[in-house]
């Protein structure tokens, strides 16, 4: 680390340029003091440019002069500012949103979002929350989540599910940041809802590639949210008022303006997913969100932030269930001097559950628990050069299992599985490199070191095989143990270290185009195991060690971006390439719950995806939106390996269960006057990749189906139309309330999309049957959101 | 135990769920397998000498459902230990018979079935059970409280992992239902194995159990082995909704001999079991 440090300290004294100075500040939204990630700083009539970092700062250093510095963000006014660069110096600004000034006007004059051309960063969808409040909603709430997946390349693994696909990976490939802390699991009620509650969200930015080197431990993805740090200026009431659910968030200065608060909850009306009246099941969800900071000085600010959720069913007398997430984290942002800054950050998370079976008199329990430390930083070496790097370690802590009986006179035997500990760090460093005006280069490399800790027995198996192949029957058996290994508490069982580099270049073809292309390695050592159609909230996550490897994904990137009509239009296309080494597998019948030894269940295999991706949007305009279109392929290959035989589906490659040959989708916004807007979403997917039965035969006097090859058959295609319509009243100028109306309709025209197709036989006439099960049919809402 | 948790997990889906149907599917056509049904189960208290084997073949998932039985085969079973062979001599009508089986309790047999030139083989040991001590019944359990189970009472040995199998029948009732069970949860206790028949409240074809009902209860000791193979068929049949497994091909222990790709459907078990029936008061 020191040496990181001494190395680029050198390197700066070198390139600092003689007539320079450095401009740096913070860039802040002028009606609540929120800071704001992702605003440009240009100096007109140069290439002199910057975009500020998630806490609003910025650095750029210029000749020395007199310059225009233009500040430009999405969906705010564009100001200009004219400044003499005689010597280092500081300036703040504060930016207005445009529909906070005027309330008819046209709708040109603001920062629209468009394709970014000059940045190397690609294969990023970044989502304003201005834009995700006008996409129309399912039961009233704004869902992040759903938006995400109106975005090409992301995908959900269809209605009733938890979890979104990017790219063609897996639910578990995703890594989800709220404030930088790790969420586990990111919807409620089954992907009804999503965790992140929009009024207490700022920002949202979704990395389906090219994932800076700042990040890292999962292979497909990056969804980096942060919460707003609260209104440093006034106090401010939001809240919504919905059928199913409400919310309502407070937030406001603090310390004399030297700090802010906001605390924002939510929760569902119990017993209102029910589908009869007088039925005992029941299901609800409730979650807090909490954020406070406290600026010391100039340089020294501090943040804290919390976020609690939970989701709880009820099913009769016989279950019960309640699972969620829960993130704390401490940061500290020193500002060392104008060009170098850095944040050091704590962070605990937590994600646990409990079903409780009533009938049976047991608990089962399960969680896993991480402690994180960061530290990141940032140097403004120069105009053309820049630097990120930092290191990280999170200290990990699974118990995979417990049965707990309730009672005495309980059936069922205590069991605990092995608790799991586990420790991952990482050092990176990333440079973004101005070659030339129109030629940009970011590269970087990450090192992660990851350290599957004892105090826990391991199984021995005969022949170091936990599968074996029997080749007489041609199935995969749980291997012979013959022994275990006892590791203490200081001794790990296993260490896997990697080398992770990260790449990406742009060049500007013109004023209006750039070609932009990406190579990225990550390296993931935590695995969600899910043998199920479905991801389940109470799947259970391993670490690596010595049977299941590190998840290893390599993947090309190459894109074209373009503006058309003076930014009015833009349209971005990207083709990608991935492929994951280590992706496990389950052997035909595999059994997850209550087994200690997942190394008997499972195979490494491999797996690819490839795809293009076109977006074109609209930017500006009463009527805005995009078109999205995906075409692409995910599959997977699980070999015997050591354990013998060809592999599962005699190790040819099959489907993955969220490949989608085509994802198309559609989302407009139009705003008719200052009372009337309306939003629409229209959705159609191939169908999700299952496993159909090819044959029957009679046994034990019932028709037994025989399957197809793994995730050949697929359910019928998906599609969906969305409207939503939102009323403001006529309000008074001064009047501080702010009240709208949100009157949606999903799925409009009542389509019966199967999340799943069962087999089996009529009870009655013992014929065989396919029975679809869906999720939602048609659903209106009305919301009331207001703002005081 | 595991089915329970699985049965758990698939409730939260329904009570947040919807609406389903019945819908047209198609599906692909595999080719026609031979389907081995050697079920040697000798009930407690029997001589167990009286023993078929039923052969037929697979079928269109949405075809006819009466498959067709397989006639001209030869079928036999070995006792491993002493080599006494019992052949089993066709009915003409998919069913091979013999009256002379000789049941050893750990006894290791070898079923060989030749049919169309090719040779299956299985091999298999017979799984002693212990006795149901009684039969009892009750509301409470089960998903509905209000609903009639019956609750089979065992005692499982503790020195030994024990898997079992048991078989419910509703007079009445076209078809059975299966359940498995291991002591992995509940090593050496005394069980209560209750089977509640739960109303499908959606078609009212399933019809919670009222006093008067009759059901015939099967319970049988069976093999690690068998419990694997008969637990994905159990799981298979019962629909592969949303939080299922993921359905497999399913592969028993009878191999061909001759083509190992054209491996036969079914099993070669040996089991001793009791038989009960209970009445609903």
């Amino acid at each position: 680390m020191k040496n990181i440090f001494l190395t680029f300290m050198l390197f700066t004294a070198v390139t600092s340029a003689q007539e320079s100075y450095t401009l740096s500040g913070t860039i802040t939204d002028g009606s609540n003091g929120e800071t704001l990630f992702g605003a440009s700083v240009f100096l007109e009539g140069t290439t002199i440019g910057v975009t500020t970092n998630e806490y609003g700062f910025y650095s750029i250093t210029a000749p020395q002069g007199n310059h225009t510095v233009i500040i430009s963000y999405v969906g705010f006014t564009e100001l200009r500012k004219g400044i003499t660069l005689d010597r280092d110096q500081k300036m703040d600004v504060e930016i207005l949103e445009f529909s906070t000034q005027l309330d008819e006007v046209v709708l040109t004059a603001e920062e629209p979002e468009r394709a970014i051309l000059r940045k190397p960063e690609m294969s990023v969808a970044k989502l304003n929350m201005k834009t995700v409040k006008q996409m129309p909603v399912v039961l009233g709430e704004l869902d992040i989540i759903k938006s995400l997946q109106m975005l090409p390349g992301v995908t959900n693994n269809g209605e009733g599910s938890s979890g979104f696909h990017v790219r063609g990976g897996a639910a578990d490939q995703n890594l989800v940041l709220l404030d930088e802390a790790i969420i586990y699991n990111t919807s409620h009620l089954l992907g009804f809802f999503s965790v992140f509650n929009a009024d207490a969200i700022k920002d949202i930015k979704l990395y389906k590639g090219g994932i800076p080197a700042r990040f890292g431990g999962r292979t497909s993805s990056v969804l980096d949210v942060r919460q707003k740090d609260g209104n440093s200026k006034n106090f401010e009431m939001t809240g919504g008022i919905g059928l199913i659910s409400s919310r309502l968030a407070l937030e406001g200065p603090m310390f004399k303006e030297k700090g802010s608060f906001l605390i924002a909850g939510r929760g569902s009306y119990a017993h209102l997913l029910l589908k009869a009246a007088g039925e005992d099941n029941s299901a609800n969800f409730y979650d807090l969100n909490l954020k406070t900071n406290y600026n010391l000085n100039g340089s020294n600010q501090l943040f804290l932030s919390g976020y609690f959720g939970r989701d709880a069913f009820q099913f009769g007398e016989s279950f019960n269930s309640s699972y969620g997430n829960l993130s704390g984290n401490l940061r500290w942002n020193h500002i060392f001097n104008d060009r170098l800054f850095s944040n050091l950050s704590l962070i605990y998370s937590k994600y646990d559950y409990d079903l409780g079976i009533v009938i049976e008199e047991f608990d089962w329990v399960s969680s896993i628990n991480n402690y994180n430390i960061k530290y990141d930083l940032k140097y403004y070496t120069s105009e053309n050069f820049k630097l990120d790097f930092g290191a990280s370690g999170i200290y990990y802590d699974f118990d995979p299992g417990q049965i707990r009986p309730t009672s005495e006179t309980s059936e069922i035997n205590p069991l605990s599985l092995d608790r799991k500990k586990a420790f991952e760090s990482a050092l990176y460093i990333n440079a973004e490199h101005k070659l030339t005006d129109k030629f940009t280069v970011q590269y970087g490399l990450r090192y992660s070191v990851f350290s599957r800790m004892g105090g826990q027995a391991m199984t021995v198996y005969a022949e170091d095989r936990p599968v074996v192949y029997n080749p007489q029957l041609d199935i995969y058996e749980r291997g012979t143990p013959v022994g275990e290994t006892t590791y203490g508490k200081s001794e790990t069982i296993e260490t896997y270290g990697n080398f992770e580099p990260r790449l990406s270049l742009a060049y500007q073809l013109n004023d209006w185009s750039s070609v932009k292309a990406g190579y990225s390695r990550a390296a993931q050592y935590i695995h969600l195991l899910s043998n199920t159609t479905s991801v389940t909230p109470l799947d259970v996550w391993t670490p690596s060690g010595e049977f299941v490897k590190p998840q290893l994904s390599d993947q090309f990137a190459l894109g074209y971006f373009r503006n058309f009509n003076d930014k009015m239009y833009s349209m971005e296309v990207e083709a990608y390439y991935k492929t994951t080494d280590n992706r496990i597998d389950y052997i035909d019948g595999s059994d997850l719950i209550g087994t200690n030894t997942i190394e008997t269940e499972i195979l490494n295999g491999e797996s690819r995806a490839y795809g293009l991706e076109f977006l074109a949007r609209k930017n500006e305009g009463r009527f805005t939106g995009w078109f999205a279109y995906t075409f692409s392929k995910s599959e997977q290959r699980t070999p015997g390996g050591k354990a013998g035989g060809l592999g599962i589906n005699n190790g040819k490659w099959y489907n993955t269960a969220y490949d989608r040959t085509h994802d198309f989708s559609l989302t407009g916004a139009y705003e008719l006057n200052g009372k009337w807007s309306f939003g629409t979403n229209l959705v159609f997917q191939t169908g999700r990749p299952v496993t159909y039965p090819n044959g029957q035969y009679t046994y034990e006097g019932l028709s037994i189906a025989s399957y197809s090859d793994r995730n050949s058959d697929r359910l019928p295609a998906y599609h969906r139309l969305d409207i939503s319509a939102t009323y403001r009243p006529n309000r008074k100028p001064n009047n501080r309330w702010k009240g709208e109306w949100v009157l949606g309709l999903y799925n409009v025209y009542n389509q019966k999309n199967a999340a799943s197709i069962s087999f089996g036989q009529n009870v009655d006439t013992g014929a065989n049957e396919a029975t679809r099960t869906a999720i939602f049919g048609i659903v209106p809402s009305v919301t009331y959101n207001f703002k005081f | 135990m595991k089915t329970i948790i699985k049965l758990a997990i698939s409730s939260i889906l329904i009570v947040s769920s919807a609406c389903t149907d019945v819908i047209d599917v198609d599906v692909q056509t595999a080719p026609a397998r031979l389907t081995i049904e050697a079920s040697l189960d000798w009930e407690k208290g029997t001589l167990g000498n009286v023993q078929t084997i039923k052969l037929s073949t697979s079928t269109l998932y949405f075809g006819n459902n009466t498959s067709s039985g397989v006639t001209g085969a030869s079928v036999k079973v070995t006792n491993n230990g002493n080599g006494s062979t019992y052949v089993f001599a066709d009915q003409n009508n998919g069913e091979y018979t013999t009256t002379s089986f000789v049941p050893v309790l750990n006894d290791t047999y070898t079923l060989e079935v030749i049919y169309n030139n090719e040779t299956y083989t299985a091999t298999e040991r017979l799984i002693p059970v212990v006795d149901i001590s009684d039969l009892a019944q009750s509301r409470k359990k089960g998903f509905n409280d209000e609903d009639l189970e019956v609750n089979v009472i065992f005692t499982d040995p503790g020195e030994e992992e024990n898997f079992y199998l048991f078989k419910f029948k509703k007079r009445g009732d076209l078809l059975p239902y299966l359940e498995d069970a291991d002591d992995e949860f509940i090593n050496g206790n005394e069980i209560s194995w209750y089977f509640e028949k739960e109303e499908d409240e959606s078609t009212d074809k399933i019809e919670a159990f009222v006093p008067g009902d009759i059901v015939d209860i099967s319970f049988y000791g069976i093999s690690e082995q068998y419990s694997n193979f008969i637990g994905i068929l159990i799981e298979q049949s019962g629909g592969t909704g949303l939080f299922s497994s993921i359905p497999v091909p399913l592969k028993g222990n009878c191999i061909n001999v001759d083509n190992p790709e054209n491996y036969a459907y079914g099993y070669f078990r040996l089991t001793e079991m009791v038989k009960r029936s209970y009445t609903f008061q």
